[in-house]
């Protein structure tokens, strides 16, 4: 049915309440791409089946990505008037014992993580009940206490696949009072109050980029939403979509009624089939219930989503790139200016911006610029969402508002290192960002802070990597990955890179000299100011900041010829320990190489000049009789 | 319509129309830029890298920026020459050095900028059909493109790209017009003319029939582009003068121009 | 050259158009072939330079027919930090593929001689929490090593060689 009117939003709105609160046990699945990988959907079907052979009266139903990752797959209950229970590393094995329990009103601790017996969805408010006092809470949870939901708002408690469930919560209000109560300025205004910025990375303040294109005079225009998130290690937007596709599309859709644009392109990468299958089911939706087309909600705003699939190229999330990829051609990023507000998609006035930056819009609307300036800090405003990745206890994607410093984040909510290794440094901002050691973990996450270690916040991706990590072969990691993603069009990033590649490898063989250090960084300074785009002007971040606060190992690796983390191949050796080896001869049938020779029963030998380091024989040795030094 | 604007390269004052670069500006006016991926008659392209400028004033952000793309704008000051841009432009050419090894016109310029060696090296020599010399300007590419044929064009991605015909094989589209070949500031870009044929070898040997003088049987000019050429005019050519090379057209235009007046 | 037609008739919008005609193209033939981008050139009078210049500049596009199941390694920085190096070379062991075949030409996809794999990589399918991760044929496997792969190959139709007892 299509919306025209308040009414027909309230009638959707009920209809979705009765999915919400469905008045008999309701059962829903985290069926996001992590969840599935980690066989939410065996747990799905072992639910499906339980309750078919038992005919319960129960609704099973999906739900998208909580964000708490390492305890997937993840098992919502909602008992009539009950708080929710979550439970989690529901394999489909322990289906049946916990259904049992809980169906019959037994709670005990068997993978259950918490309980929530209300909710802020931001466009409205939902309670589940109370009781059971002595289940710890939502809030009780590290992981979660130190967050606040604006942006994963909906994440893992609606059904992404249903507009109704949307719109129960709140969902396409905040279009209906922007587009029948609100001028394109008013909007625009908001938006310049919140000072919200550019989630993507380059944190440019989106009300001011709007205000740019509105002015344009055109008669056409476009927006484009950036889900082109290549950054390896980051997976929030790819999250936003899957989990709450409906909150971008509104979030566009106010985008482009403030802009006047009638045509959006969401550029989505390849590597992401879920994310684009669930946003073709809700532009689907959102086309029958008149929230995407002709005359949305009576009035003369047309508006229509096109999704625009990537191919594999980390440079594409460049604007100019993405433009180009979207037009057919090669993704090969164009000088600016012109910029894409004046000059962009097929030469119009054009907004790109990333997934997460158009999902915080309806809240925006919903609750204003200044309450959305209050989180946060002064030109850092609102929260971000960040993925919580690498040598860390709690992996996942979290939510905080912008100024909160890193050792919460690395201490607090994830808990800390994993098998008892101490943390030394992290990742933040992808190949394009750097590393801050641990000494710096009191930086807040704001944009200038950040970049004033050296590093760029980027899209979010933080990964955290502890004693057994070498911080040149991290490096050098990053460069490799920079270098291949260039496009080629311009010569420092295509011919620096590699030759900037070439002279980390010297490093990690050992063959480097401190000349070399001052060729890389006279190089990755080069490479920085002339490059193109942002993806050469940010490639040697990585480097030049670990150069900066680990010398330490850098020295080790060129004076002293020698690896303090045991990683780089070129410096370290693989020995059978002669008293361990019992010559099972698993070894040799996982090395790669042929490098481990000798007879059954005997201790075996490795040759280094064939060895390759791949530590697959580390992997299967039982007896533990394979050192490194 | 505009009167122009001023702009100051160098602390020296200049006009300027509002279409104009910085680049343009220099040139004309004899302020040295060093340039690769510029043609005068091709959108600029931005790869080169080495007409960096640094911009002290007006109304872009203070930096260094391609002055191919810097359009002038009222109170633009400019250094084309600074200790920084210096520093770049010696490892950029540096880089060139070891990329298109066999170019005289890298090593040229290098030299005329007191780069003679670099201290980089390749660690794989991939095999180029354009033998060490392409710069990867991408001018033949974009005038293919321009003269509406595109039958050469980007192969592959960041240091490994290549320019040449899809699947490395002879092209269905060269019209043979040469423009390739012409534009290649290094010389990379080869043709042969045989008799009857222009053979493109750089383009894995293509080969493109010319066509013979009617007159005179002389080859002037290849097959495809005269198709190509005489499907886009509009105005109507004359059958006689058509199947004409240069001379034979006009010998035989100037006589019946001769003979039309005296008539 | 129907399914091509078919294909084309799905993106009426000129925005993303190409990409997502060569990406469906290529779910129906494992590959770009030649004859297909021959005709879409020629339909939506596109130079076939340009079409090859695209099919050979995005990761995703393979332009050789591929194996029977195609097996990706993640190679992203979570997968980095947990050895996806080791999975990598543990899966050329057991593919019997050689170093020396992994040519640079700045993209990885090597296929068996009997045509039953076809293995490349990828910058990060986004499951870091379970690194290090693979996928085979659209099924993510992650929390990999290297003794787990011959298991996870069985169900493929790998096949043991019998110079490698298990």
């Amino acid at each position: 049915m299509k919306i025209q009117n308040l009414d027909d939003l309230d009638k959707v709105r009920n209809r979705g309440l009765n999915k919400i609160f469905t008045g008999k046990p309701k059962i829903s699945v985290g069926l996001a791409t992590c969840g599935i990988a980690s066989g939410a959907d065996k747990t799905y079907d072992a639910l499906k089946n339980y309750i078919k052979d038992n005919e319960l009266d129960v609704y099973l139903t999906k739900t998208g990505c909580i964000g708490f990752c390492r305890q997937e797959p993840i098992m919502n209950i909602s008992l009539p008037d009950r708080p929710i229970l979550i439970f989690a590393k529901v394999s489909e094995q322990d289906v049946n014992s916990i259904l049992e329990k809980v169906l019959n009103e037994r709670i005990s601790d068997e993978k259950l993580l918490c309980k929530i017996e209300q909710w802020d969805h931001i466009t409205s408010k939902t309670t589940y009940g109370c009781e059971f006092e002595n289940l710890p809470s939502y809030s009780d949870i590290p992981f979660f206490k130190h967050q606040k939901k604006v942006v994963m708002r909906n994440c893992g408690l609606i059904n992404p696949e249903d507009i109704e469930e949307y719109i129960a919560i709140g969902g396409y209000y905040p279009l209906y009072r922007a587009i029948k109560n609100m001028t394109p300025e008013e909007i625009i205004e908001t938006v310049k109050k919140s000072w919200l910025r550019g989630r993507g990375g380059a944190g440019f303040p989106t009300g001011v980029k709007w205000e740019i294109a509105a002015k344009m005079r055109s008669q056409t225009k476009y927006i484009i939403c950036n889900a082109d998130e290549g950054d390896p290690g980051a997976y929030m937007n790819r999250n936003e979509m899957e989990s709450d596709p409906h909150m971008l599309i509104e979030g566009m859709l106010i985008g482009a009624y403030a802009i006047g644009a009638q045509e959006g392109v969401i550029y989505v990468r390849t590597e992401y089939p879920m994310a684009i299958q669930r946003l073709d089911i809700a532009i689907k939706q959102a086309k029958e219930y008149g929230m995407l087309g002709d005359s949305i909600f009576g009035t003369d705003f047309n508006f229509k989503i096109t999704v625009a699939k990537g191919a594999g190229a980390f440079v594409c999330g460049e604007e100019t790139a993405l433009i180009s990829s979207v037009e057919g051609q090669a993704g090969r990023p164009r000088p600016r200016p012109p910029f894409p507000a004046e000059k962009g998609l097929w030469g119009m006035p054009t907004v790109i911006n990333n997934v997460e930056t158009w999902c915080n819009i309806p809240a925006i609307i919903t609750h204003g610029g200044e309450w959305f300036a209050q989180i946060g800090r002064e030109k850092n405003t609102g929260t971000k969402v960040f993925s919580l990745v690498g040598k860390i206890k709690n992996v996942g994607l979290i939510e905080v508002p912008l100024g909160t410093s890193l050792s919460k984040i690395v201490y607090e909510i994830g808990e800390g290192g994993i098998d008892g290794k101490k943390i030394k440094a992290l990742q933040i901002g992808g190949p394009s960002g750097g590393c801050v050691p641990k000494k710096l973990f009191n930086t807040a996450v704001d944009y200038e802070k950040i970049r004033e270690t050296g590093s760029i916040m980027g899209s979010g991706g933080i990964v955290v990597m502890d004693e057994d990590s070498c911080m040149i072969d991290t490096a050098k990691f990053f460069i490799n990955f920079t270098s291949e993603e260039s496009c080629g069009k311009c010569a420092p990033c295509r011919e620096g890179l590699s030759r900037l590649y070439e002279l980390i490898e010297k490093i990690t063989d050992g063959k480097a000299t401190e000349k070399d250090i001052l060729l890389i960084e006279e190089l990755g300074e080069t490479i920085q100011k002339t490059s193109l785009c942002g993806l050469g002007q940010t490639a040697p971040n990585p480097v030049l900041t670990t150069f900066k606060y680990f010398r330490d190992e850098l020295d080790a690796h060129i004076k002293e010829k020698r690896c303090p983390a045991k990683i780089c191949k070129g410096l370290i050796t693989y020995k059978v320990l002669t008293d361990k080896c019992k010559g099972c001869t698993l070894c040799v049938q996982f090395c790669p190489t042929g490098a481990i020779t000798g007879t059954k029963g005997q201790p075996y030998e490795i040759n280094s000049e064939i060895c390759i380091r791949c530590g697959s024989c580390i992997d299967v040795c039982k007896f533990d009789a394979i050192s490194v030094a | 319509m505009k009167d122009g604007v001023v702009i100051k390269i160098n602390e020296k004052e200049f006009k300027a129309t509002e279409y104009q670069t910085v680049l343009t500006v220099a040139k004309n006016e004899g302020i040295d830029i060093p340039t690769f991926c510029y043609f005068e008659g091709i959108d600029p392209y931005g790869a080169c890298r080495l007409c960096m400028v640094k911009v002290i004033k007006g109304p872009y952000r203070p930096g260094i920026t391609t002055s191919c793309t810097l359009k002038v704008k009222e109170g633009l000051e400019v250094l084309t020459d600074t200790e920084e841009i210096r520093k770049y432009r010696k490892i950029l050419l540096q880089l060139y050095l070891v990329m298109a090894s066999d170019s005289e016109l890298v090593k040229n310029l290098a030299f005329k900028y007191g780069v003679t060696s670099s201290p980089f090296s390749k660690k794989f020599d991939i095999k180029d059909s354009l033998g060490n010399k392409c710069i990867l300007c991408g001018m033949c590419v974009r005038v293919c493109d321009a003269l509406g044929v595109g039958a050469i064009n980007y192969i592959g991605r960041g240091v490994y790209t290549k320019i040449n015909t899809p699947y490395l094989e002879p092209s269905q589209d060269c019209l043979g017009c040469g423009a390739c070949a012409k534009i290649c500031p290094t010389g990379a870009i080869k043709f042969e003319d045989i008799t009857k044929k222009r053979i493109m070898t750089s383009w894995i040997k293509t080969e493109i029939p010319f066509k013979e003088c009617s007159l005179c049987g002389k080859d002037f000019v290849t097959e495809p582009l005269f198709n190509f050429v005489s499907k886009k005019m509009q105005i109507e050519v004359d059958e006689e003068l058509k199947n004409l090379c240069s001379d034979c057209k006009r010998k035989l235009f100037s006589r019946k121009a001769i003979i039309s007046t005296s008539l | 050259m129907d399914a091509i037609e078919r294909i084309i008739s799905r993106y009426p919008e000129a925005s993303g158009k190409i990409l997502g005609v060569l990406e469906d193209i290529q779910k129906e033939n494992g590959y770009l072939p030649k004859e297909a981008l021959l005709y879409v050139s020629k339909k939506l009078n596109i130079p076939f330079s340009q079409l090859y210049s695209i099919a050979t500049f995005y990761s995703f596009f393979e332009i050789q027919p591929i194996g029977k199941h195609l097996i990706t390694v993640c190679q992203g920085t979570a997968c980095h930090v947990r050895g996806c190096m080791r999975i990598f070379n543990g899966l050329l062991k057991l593919l019997e593929i050689k170093q020396e075949q992994i040519a640079y030409t700045g993209k990885l996809s090597i296929t068996t001689s009997d045509r039953m794999f076809t293995l490349n990589t990828a910058r990060c399918f986004g499951a870091c929490s379970m690194a290090p991760v693979i996928r085979i044929d659209g099924d993510v496997y992650g929390n990999n090593s290297v003794q787990r792969l011959p298991i996870i190959l069985k169900k493929y139709g790998w096949i043991i060689n019998e110079n490698t007892e298990s």
